[in-house]
């Protein structure tokens, strides 16, 4: 918004003198502020104001529209930065209500148990969190403290920002009671009562309150003090292994990149080897210096664990985009993730020294795989049902293990016994199946005789020979009532082309004017 | 005597020549298969076929199936897989099947209980489908270098720019090196020049009459032109599928199997209008 209105140097050049800017909507029929910047607030602005009196203040006030989505798009795009200081991070869903809830902004949940040693212990991170979000252009106000709810509070309503672990009980005593997270109606009750800050109800007995103000207050009370246990919701789930690399000065080259994919994997290879496993699915993440986070992905056909195929999955993924990554002025941390990671089959090269059986099939898929997507390289799957379409399924090779193949090709082979053995071996299925039968204009005896002629992508064909109807029912529990059942006919036009057409319908049990569906091409 | 010696002495040649160039392995494979049948040589069982073979058809190479108008496809996907299913019985491994995307906008896709009755088993196929032509001849190039494919199937519309002699010869050496049976299958194309060891162009014809069936549909048959042929001579066939026996038999033209169609008659009803089949789509 600055950068937008002064110029790419406005942070060094200072605040220009401009009039205060103000977001607007539309509340209680009304245009009120939503959002006062610094210098609005301090001219004696506040939220809720109506416009008119806003403008009656300064006439020429900066107003623009409030926009809730794109707020909510910034905020998650923070929540992406914030992973490079814990994977724990969780977006406040406590105030995204509206509004009203007591005027909040939105705001960011860190779990940083265990992380702050990393960035030089608690008050060093919380500086670096802040200049850094300083540095981008965003104002924030963060704090530190044993639960979540007391942070929530300090960050709001208090200018500590550090609260050292166990003093945070006697700390929120001082603070209103607006810090507790409660609704406004709940909020105007206690007003009355004269209850101002959390001291005042920290100390009354419990029944009453409860009885009173229901289980909300005292629950936001307890969370608070620590008294309940408060879970935050990470955004992402917390991958199983993960290593990292900070850089001093930002690397650009893909092939830097690599370079760097290659160390994680080799310090990764160590705790692979420790629990004997393989990832199956990587995630490499990529932290430009100007806060975007690039994420790329790829996902293995057998648990990989040895460097070179962890770069080569890399390298393939990063040439399929056609174009190089956005790089920008460089990324400045690189992370790697193990999404998913599986028991490795036992290693056993064979006798005369040669490559492990099944490696080098597993590593085509992977590396057409990452090159083309996953979801291009697939398998066929038997399905149980009738319906062509339906009876088969692709499904990504990556994705199903090496058990699966052996039941599927029992299952496709007991299936085609079963038409080797009934009478006149006959070919019964085409080998190429129309994914959308396609409608043609045929002529055909009623009720269920075969078509005689047919017109199929602009061409007459005339029908010499059939032989059906083999008729497939529908599925009533997929399609529903009502659903018409095929008869499926086999024949062979007088230039020799076999094709598989049904009739959707039974004629004038069905329906009065069946259709008739080209689905298929024998051979 | 003398003979056996001479081609003693050309083996140890030739495996000496495979030893320091590895693109001669063919010669080194042949070499040894002359003892015993490693897959690299299939017969057709059809001895007009076999017969213009030097040496048996040989399976570890690049083939080109092709058929003239996309009607066909079914015709030429079905001689496809008789012959891959042959050539795979004494192959393990899986087959890739790549699939150039403009295929799929007419040409259907494949139907796995169809191809398991060309005794093809469909959990062996790994299915490919590239977002373009680069992608797909990239994947093609990819599959061919891995030694543990039994065969690799390039599925493709027309004539397109980029597949060219070079493309194909790339495909054949690998082919010959890593023993694998890589195919071209070409819906719709012109014949044109590549490295292919063989061309067949396929063609569906009316289906050989059953007694016991009277409007049926009996064997199918199919007209196969050998259009090329790097190790021998070209031929002209007419082979039907066997479901009983699962392989091709010959099925000579010459055989009057059906009494002459109705509206071939002089003295039949005129056809109405004229019918035109448009044979490419590009």
């Amino acid at each position: 918004m600055a950068r937008r209105k002064w110029g790419k140097s406005w942070r060094l050049n200072g605040r220009p003198d401009a009039p205060p800017i103000v977001a607007i909507a539309k509340i209680k029929n009304a245009m009120r502020l939503v959002a006062v910047d610094a210098c609005g607030r301090e001219a004696g602005l506040r939220m809720d104001q109506t416009l008119s009196d806003a403008r009656a203040l300064f006439p020429d006030l900066d107003v623009f529209d409030h926009d809730p989505a794109a707020d909510a798009v910034l905020l998650s795009a923070i929540a992406a930065w914030c992973d490079r200081y814990t994977p724990l991070v969780a977006l406040d869903r406590s105030c995204q209500s509206d509004g009203s809830a007591g005027g909040n902004c939105a705001g960011l949940v860190l779990d940083i148990t265990g992380c702050a040693h990393l960035f030089g212990g608690e008050e060093a991170m919380l500086l670096d969190v802040v200049g850094r979000l300083r540095a981008a252009g965003l104002m924030a106000s963060a704090a530190i403290a044993d639960t979540p709810g007391a942070a929530w509070a300090f960050a709001r309503y208090s200018d500590r920002q550090i609260i050292t672990s166990g003093d945070h009980q006697r700390q929120l005593l001082d603070l209103p009671l607006i810090s507790l997270r409660l609704d406004m109606p709940m909020l105007d009750m206690l007003k009355k009562l004269g209850l101002r800050t959390i001291g005042c109800i920290a100390g009354l007995p419990r029944a009453p309150l409860a009885a009173r103000f229901g289980n909300g207050l005292l629950q936001r009370l307890d969370q608070a003090l620590g008294r309940q246990e408060e879970a935050i919701s990470p955004r992402l789930p917390v991958p199983e292994l993960s290593s990292e690399r900070i850089f001093a000065e930002p690397i650009i080259l893909q092939d830097d990149i690599e370079r760097t994919v290659g160390q994680l994997a080799g310090h990764l290879r160590q705790r692979f080897d420790e629990r004997q496993l393989g990832a199956r699915a990587l995630e490499l993440k990529l932290f430009r210096v100007d806060g975007h986070v690039a994420c790329v992905r790829v996902r293995a056909a057998s648990p990989v664990y040895s460097i070179d195929r962890i770069v080569m999955l890399f390298r393939e993924r990063i040439a399929g985009f056609h174009d190089d990554l956005e790089a920008g002025f460089g990324f400045d941390l690189v992370r790697l993730n193990v999404l998913e990671s599986e028991a490795r089959q036992s290693e056993q090269g064979d006798l005369t020294g040669g490559s492990m059986r099944g490696e080098g099939f597993s590593n085509l898929v992977d590396k057409l795989g990452a090159r083309l997507g996953t979801d291009r390289v697939q398998r066929f799957v038997a399905a149980g049902t009738h319906i062509p379409e339906r009876s088969f399924g692709l499904l990504p090779e990556a994705s199903c293990g090496q058990k699966d193949a052996g039941a599927q090709a029992v299952l496709w082979r007991q299936d085609n016994h079963g038409h080797e053995g009934d009478g006149p071996a006959v070919l019964t299925r085409p080998v190429i199946l129309f994914e959308r039968p396609e409608q043609v204009e045929a002529i055909a005896e009623v009720p269920d005789g075969p078509p005689v002629r047919f017109r199929w992508r602009r061409t007459l064909y005339r029908i010499e020979r059939s032989e059906g109807p083999e008729r497939i029912a529908c599925e009533w529990w997929r399609d529903g009532r009502g659903g018409y059942s095929r008869d499926y006919f086999r024949v062979e036009d007088d230039q020799g082309y076999r094709f598989w057409m049904f009739r959707l319908g039974l004629f004038e049990r069905e329906t009065g004017n069946p259709k008739w569906f080209m689905h298929g091409v024998f051979a | 005597m003398q003979k056996t010696r001479v081609l003693q002495r050309l083996e140890t040649l030739q495996e000496a020549v495979a030893k320091i160039d590895g693109r001669h392995a063919s010669f080194a494979r042949r070499a040894r298969s002359r003892g015993h049948n490693d897959g690299s040589i299939v017969d057709f069982d059809i001895a007009a076929i076999d017969g213009v073979f030097d040496g048996g058809f040989p399976a570890f190479a690049l083939h080109e199936v092709r058929c003239s108008l996309t009607r066909d496809i079914g015709a030429a996907t079905g001689f496809l897989a008789g012959l891959l299913a042959g050539c795979m019985q004494q192959r393990q491994g899986r087959i890739v099947w790549i699939c150039d995307p403009a295929c799929r906008l007419d040409g259907g896709q494949l139907f796995p209980a169809g191809l398991a009755m060309f005794g093809l088993d469909p959990a062996r196929l790994v299915v490919v489908q590239p977002v373009d032509l680069k992608a797909a001849l990239w994947a093609s190039d990819e599959a061919a270098k891995c030694q543990e494919l039994a065969g690799v199937i390039f599925q493709v519309k027309g004539n397109p720019r980029n597949f060219d002699m070079t493309a194909t010869r790339r495909l054949m050496l690998k082919a010959q090196q890593n023993g694998q049976f890589i195919a071209i299958l070409r819906q719709g194309g012109e014949e044109e020049a590549n490295a292919a060891a063989t061309r067949w162009h396929v063609r569906a014809q009316p289906s050989m009459v059953d007694p016991d069936i009277q409007r049926g549909i009996g064997l199918l048959r199919l007209n196969l032109v050998l259009e090329r042929n790097r190790h021998g001579q070209t031929g002209h066939w007419t082979i039907a599928w066997n479901q009983k026996t699962h392989g091709f038999e010959h099925a000579p033209t010459h055989y009057v199997d059906r009494p002459a169609l109705s509206s071939d008659r002089s003295d039949g009803a005129p056809q109405m209008g004229q019918v035109m089949a448009f044979e490419r789509a590009s």
